[in-house]
Protein backbone atom coordinates (compact mmCIF):
# COMPACT_ATOMS: atom_id res chain seq x y z
CA UNK A 1 0.00 0.00 0.00
CA UNK A 2 1.32 3.35 -0.89
CA UNK A 3 1.63 5.43 2.31
CA UNK A 4 0.04 8.58 2.38
CA UNK A 5 3.10 10.64 3.17
CA UNK A 6 3.67 10.24 -0.79
CA UNK A 7 0.32 11.83 -1.94
CA UNK A 8 1.18 14.44 0.36
CA UNK A 9 4.49 15.13 -1.48
CA UNK A 10 3.31 14.98 -4.85
CA UNK A 11 0.59 17.56 -3.78
CA UNK A 12 3.04 19.69 -2.17
CA UNK A 13 5.03 19.19 -5.76
CA UNK A 14 2.25 20.39 -7.67
CA UNK A 15 1.22 23.05 -5.16
CA UNK A 16 4.75 24.31 -5.54
CA UNK A 17 4.56 24.32 -9.26
CA UNK A 18 1.63 26.29 -9.07
CA UNK A 19 2.90 28.69 -6.97
CA UNK A 20 6.15 29.37 -9.40
CA UNK A 21 4.02 29.50 -12.16
CA UNK A 22 1.83 32.15 -10.54
CA UNK A 23 4.47 34.62 -9.40
CA UNK A 24 6.64 34.28 -12.50
CA UNK A 25 4.37 34.65 -15.05
CA UNK A 26 3.73 37.25 -17.37
CA UNK A 27 1.06 36.09 -19.47
CA UNK A 28 -2.69 36.27 -17.12
CA UNK A 29 -3.89 33.23 -19.17
CA UNK A 30 -0.52 31.27 -17.76
CA UNK A 31 -1.50 32.58 -14.26
CA UNK A 32 -4.96 30.93 -14.38
CA UNK A 33 -3.49 27.35 -15.78
CA UNK A 34 -1.07 27.93 -12.61
CA UNK A 35 -4.15 28.72 -10.17
CA UNK A 36 -5.81 25.51 -11.63
CA UNK A 37 -2.77 23.40 -10.95
CA UNK A 38 -2.87 24.57 -6.86
CA UNK A 39 -6.58 23.87 -6.82
CA UNK A 40 -5.72 20.46 -8.02
CA UNK A 41 -3.05 19.84 -5.18
CA UNK A 42 -5.29 20.71 -2.94
CA UNK A 43 -7.81 17.98 -4.35
CA UNK A 44 -5.57 15.21 -4.24
CA UNK A 45 -4.57 16.11 -0.57
CA UNK A 46 -8.81 16.04 0.40
CA UNK A 47 -9.45 12.09 -1.74
CA UNK A 48 -6.32 10.65 -0.21
CA UNK A 49 -6.81 11.78 3.17
CA UNK A 50 -10.72 10.80 2.91
CA UNK A 51 -9.51 7.45 1.63
CA UNK A 52 -6.66 6.69 4.75
CA UNK A 53 -8.62 8.09 7.46
CA UNK A 54 -12.15 8.56 6.11
CA UNK A 55 -13.60 5.76 8.48
CA UNK A 56 -15.79 6.21 11.46
CA UNK A 57 -14.63 3.53 13.56
CA UNK A 58 -11.25 1.93 14.18
CA UNK A 59 -11.40 -1.49 12.47
CA UNK A 60 -12.06 -0.66 9.10
CA UNK A 61 -15.32 -2.21 8.78
CA UNK A 62 -17.69 0.83 8.09
CA UNK A 63 -17.80 2.41 4.95
CA UNK A 64 -15.60 5.28 4.53
CA UNK A 65 -17.44 8.36 5.14
CA UNK A 66 -16.88 10.36 1.86
CA UNK A 67 -16.39 14.09 2.88
CA UNK A 68 -13.34 14.62 1.50
CA UNK A 69 -15.02 13.56 -2.07
CA UNK A 70 -17.92 15.77 -1.32
CA UNK A 71 -15.47 18.64 -0.79
CA UNK A 72 -13.40 17.83 -3.85
CA UNK A 73 -16.30 17.93 -5.76
CA UNK A 74 -16.84 21.66 -4.85
CA UNK A 75 -13.52 22.50 -5.36
CA UNK A 76 -13.86 21.20 -8.99
CA UNK A 77 -17.21 23.16 -9.59
CA UNK A 78 -15.82 26.79 -7.82
CA UNK A 79 -12.99 26.04 -9.96
CA UNK A 80 -14.77 25.70 -13.61
CA UNK A 81 -16.62 28.80 -12.15
CA UNK A 82 -13.63 31.20 -11.33
CA UNK A 83 -11.63 30.05 -14.21
CA UNK A 84 -14.71 30.97 -16.48
CA UNK A 85 -15.02 34.44 -15.02
CA UNK A 86 -11.54 34.69 -15.37
CA UNK A 87 -11.19 33.90 -18.66
CA UNK A 88 -13.49 36.20 -19.59
CA UNK A 89 -12.07 39.13 -17.22
CA UNK A 90 -9.03 38.47 -19.81
CA UNK A 91 -10.70 38.62 -22.69
CA UNK A 92 -12.62 41.98 -21.91
CA UNK A 93 -9.24 43.49 -20.89
CA UNK A 94 -7.86 42.14 -23.97
CA UNK A 95 -10.02 44.28 -26.19
CA UNK A 96 -9.23 47.38 -24.19
CA UNK A 97 -6.02 46.97 -23.18
CA UNK A 98 -4.41 45.07 -26.57
CA UNK A 99 -2.03 43.30 -24.21
CA UNK A 100 -2.34 40.06 -22.15
CA UNK A 101 0.78 40.72 -20.08
CA UNK A 102 -0.02 41.90 -16.45
CA UNK A 103 2.22 44.69 -16.48
CA UNK A 104 -0.30 46.12 -18.95
CA UNK A 105 -3.12 45.98 -16.49
CA UNK A 106 -3.19 49.21 -14.79
CA UNK A 107 -6.83 50.28 -16.16
CA UNK A 108 -7.76 51.64 -12.87
CA UNK A 109 -4.71 54.40 -12.56
CA UNK A 110 -5.54 56.41 -14.94
CA UNK B 1 -5.95 -1.61 -9.18
CA UNK B 2 -1.96 -2.48 -9.11
CA UNK B 3 -0.10 -0.19 -6.81
CA UNK B 4 2.81 0.29 -9.03
CA UNK B 5 0.66 1.87 -11.40
CA UNK B 6 0.65 5.05 -8.78
CA UNK B 7 4.24 6.28 -9.16
CA UNK B 8 3.91 6.45 -12.98
CA UNK B 9 0.90 8.59 -12.37
CA UNK B 10 2.58 10.62 -9.91
CA UNK B 11 5.45 11.60 -12.94
CA UNK B 12 3.71 12.13 -15.10
CA UNK B 13 2.09 14.60 -12.94
CA UNK B 14 5.19 15.97 -11.70
CA UNK B 15 7.03 16.13 -15.51
CA UNK B 16 3.88 17.89 -17.20
CA UNK B 17 2.98 20.27 -14.65
CA UNK B 18 6.84 21.50 -14.24
CA UNK B 19 6.54 21.68 -18.21
CA UNK B 20 3.50 23.41 -17.84
CA UNK B 21 4.81 26.49 -15.82
CA UNK B 22 7.50 26.78 -17.20
CA UNK B 23 7.07 26.62 -21.33
CA UNK B 24 7.05 29.68 -23.36
CA UNK B 25 3.89 28.87 -25.78
CA UNK B 26 1.18 29.23 -24.00
CA UNK B 27 -1.04 26.61 -25.92
CA UNK B 28 1.18 23.95 -24.81
CA UNK B 29 1.13 25.16 -21.82
CA UNK B 30 -2.85 24.31 -21.81
CA UNK B 31 -2.17 21.20 -23.21
CA UNK B 32 0.48 20.05 -20.52
CA UNK B 33 -2.23 21.13 -18.23
CA UNK B 34 -4.68 18.42 -19.56
CA UNK B 35 -2.06 15.73 -19.43
CA UNK B 36 -1.76 16.95 -15.56
CA UNK B 37 -5.72 16.45 -15.05
CA UNK B 38 -5.99 13.49 -16.62
CA UNK B 39 -3.27 11.90 -14.51
CA UNK B 40 -4.85 13.22 -11.40
CA UNK B 41 -8.20 11.69 -12.52
CA UNK B 42 -6.14 8.55 -12.83
CA UNK B 43 -4.80 9.10 -9.09
CA UNK B 44 -8.62 9.43 -7.93
CA UNK B 45 -9.44 6.28 -9.93
CA UNK B 46 -6.38 4.37 -7.79
CA UNK B 47 -7.93 5.82 -4.75
CA UNK B 48 -11.51 4.44 -4.61
CA UNK B 49 -12.76 7.79 -6.27
CA UNK B 50 -13.90 6.87 -9.66
CA UNK B 51 -16.64 9.29 -9.50
CA UNK B 52 -14.38 12.16 -8.91
CA UNK B 53 -12.27 11.18 -11.60
CA UNK B 54 -14.97 10.78 -14.23
CA UNK B 55 -15.88 14.24 -12.91
CA UNK B 56 -12.30 15.46 -13.25
CA UNK B 57 -11.92 14.45 -16.90
CA UNK B 58 -15.75 15.60 -17.76
CA UNK B 59 -15.20 19.00 -15.66
CA UNK B 60 -11.55 19.88 -16.34
CA UNK B 61 -10.72 18.20 -19.65
CA UNK B 62 -14.16 18.85 -21.58
CA UNK B 63 -14.33 22.26 -20.18
CA UNK B 64 -12.42 23.92 -18.81
CA UNK B 65 -9.38 23.04 -21.21
CA UNK B 66 -11.90 24.19 -23.80
CA UNK B 67 -12.09 27.40 -22.20
CA UNK B 68 -8.55 27.95 -22.14
CA UNK B 69 -7.54 26.88 -25.34
CA UNK B 70 -10.68 28.77 -26.93
CA UNK B 71 -9.12 31.74 -24.76
CA UNK B 72 -5.69 31.62 -26.48
CA UNK B 73 -7.55 31.46 -29.79
CA UNK B 74 -9.49 34.64 -29.04
CA UNK B 75 -6.41 36.99 -27.85
CA UNK B 76 -4.41 36.21 -31.11
CA UNK B 77 -0.65 36.52 -31.10
CA UNK B 78 0.11 35.79 -28.26
CA UNK B 79 1.52 32.42 -28.26
CA UNK B 80 4.60 34.33 -30.11
CA UNK B 81 7.79 32.50 -29.19
CA UNK B 82 9.96 35.43 -29.17
CA UNK B 83 7.59 37.28 -26.33
CA UNK B 84 9.25 36.54 -22.98
CA UNK B 85 6.82 34.64 -20.38
CA UNK B 86 8.21 35.12 -17.23
CA UNK B 87 8.58 38.32 -14.98
CA UNK B 88 11.74 39.50 -13.81
CA UNK B 89 11.42 38.33 -10.33
CA UNK B 90 11.76 34.72 -11.40
CA UNK B 91 14.74 34.28 -8.84
CA UNK B 92 13.31 35.52 -5.96
CA UNK B 93 9.92 33.47 -6.64
CA UNK B 94 12.28 30.27 -7.55
CA UNK B 95 13.96 30.91 -4.37
CA UNK B 96 10.75 31.00 -2.40
CA UNK B 97 8.99 28.18 -4.29
CA UNK B 98 12.40 25.90 -3.65
CA UNK B 99 12.21 27.10 0.25
CA UNK B 100 8.62 26.37 0.47
CA UNK B 101 8.85 23.09 -1.10
CA UNK B 102 12.23 21.74 1.35
CA UNK B 103 9.83 22.88 4.07
CA UNK B 104 7.30 20.66 3.06
CA UNK B 105 9.36 17.50 2.14
CA UNK B 106 11.23 17.13 5.53
CA UNK B 107 7.73 17.73 7.23
CA UNK B 108 6.44 15.25 5.45
CA UNK B 109 9.22 12.95 5.14
CA UNK B 110 9.86 13.03 9.03
CA UNK B 111 6.29 12.89 10.22
CA UNK B 112 4.49 9.81 9.29
CA UNK B 113 1.25 9.03 9.54
CA UNK B 114 0.58 5.62 12.10
CA UNK B 115 -0.85 2.60 10.19
CA UNK B 116 -4.34 3.57 8.52
CA UNK B 117 -6.98 1.36 8.64
CA UNK B 118 -8.68 2.09 4.72
CA UNK B 119 -12.68 1.16 5.37
CA UNK B 120 -14.60 -0.41 2.75
CA UNK B 121 -14.46 2.00 -0.61
CA UNK B 122 -17.62 4.50 -1.07
CA UNK B 123 -20.13 3.55 -3.26
CA UNK B 124 -21.94 6.35 -5.90
CA UNK B 125 -25.13 5.74 -4.57
CA UNK B 126 -23.45 6.75 -0.28
CA UNK B 127 -21.64 9.83 -2.33
CA UNK B 128 -25.00 11.21 -3.36
CA UNK B 129 -27.34 10.39 -0.29
CA UNK B 130 -24.61 12.30 1.72
CA UNK B 131 -24.58 14.98 -0.71
CA UNK B 132 -28.02 15.75 -0.62
CA UNK B 133 -28.58 15.03 3.00
CA UNK B 134 -25.25 16.46 4.75
CA UNK B 135 -24.45 18.77 2.64
CA UNK B 136 -27.37 20.02 0.67
CA UNK B 137 -26.98 23.73 1.60
CA UNK B 138 -23.68 23.99 0.10
CA UNK B 139 -25.03 21.66 -2.60
CA UNK B 140 -27.60 24.45 -3.85
CA UNK B 141 -25.17 27.02 -2.94
CA UNK B 142 -22.57 26.19 -5.47
CA UNK B 143 -25.31 26.03 -7.69
CA UNK B 144 -26.01 29.23 -7.56
CA UNK B 145 -22.23 29.80 -7.67
CA UNK B 146 -22.69 29.07 -11.03
CA UNK B 147 -25.30 30.74 -11.85
CA UNK B 148 -23.63 33.57 -10.73
CA UNK B 149 -20.48 32.77 -12.69
CA UNK B 150 -22.36 32.09 -15.88
CA UNK B 151 -24.74 35.60 -15.46
CA UNK B 152 -21.36 37.41 -14.91
CA UNK B 153 -19.30 35.55 -17.72
CA UNK B 154 -22.34 36.76 -20.12
CA UNK B 155 -22.52 40.17 -18.56
CA UNK B 156 -18.78 41.08 -18.68
CA UNK B 157 -18.00 39.21 -22.11
CA UNK B 158 -20.24 41.39 -23.99
CA UNK B 159 -19.15 44.06 -26.58
CA UNK B 160 -20.44 47.34 -25.62
CA UNK B 161 -21.92 49.17 -28.60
Amino acid sequence: MIPLEHFCLLSAFLFCAGIYGALTRRNAIGILISIELILNAANINLVAFNKYLGTNDGLGQAPTVPSGQVFALFVVAIAAAASVVGLVLIIAIYRHAKSLFTEGFHLMKE
Amino acid sequence: MSEMLFYPLAASVCIFAGLAVTQKNVFHCALYLAMVLLSIAGIYFYLDAPFLGVIQILVYVGGIITLFVFAIKLTAHIEDKVIRQTSQQWVPSLMITGILLCVLFRFFSQNPWANPNLGKPTTLAQLGNFLMTNYAVPFEFISLLLLAAMVGAIVIGKVKK
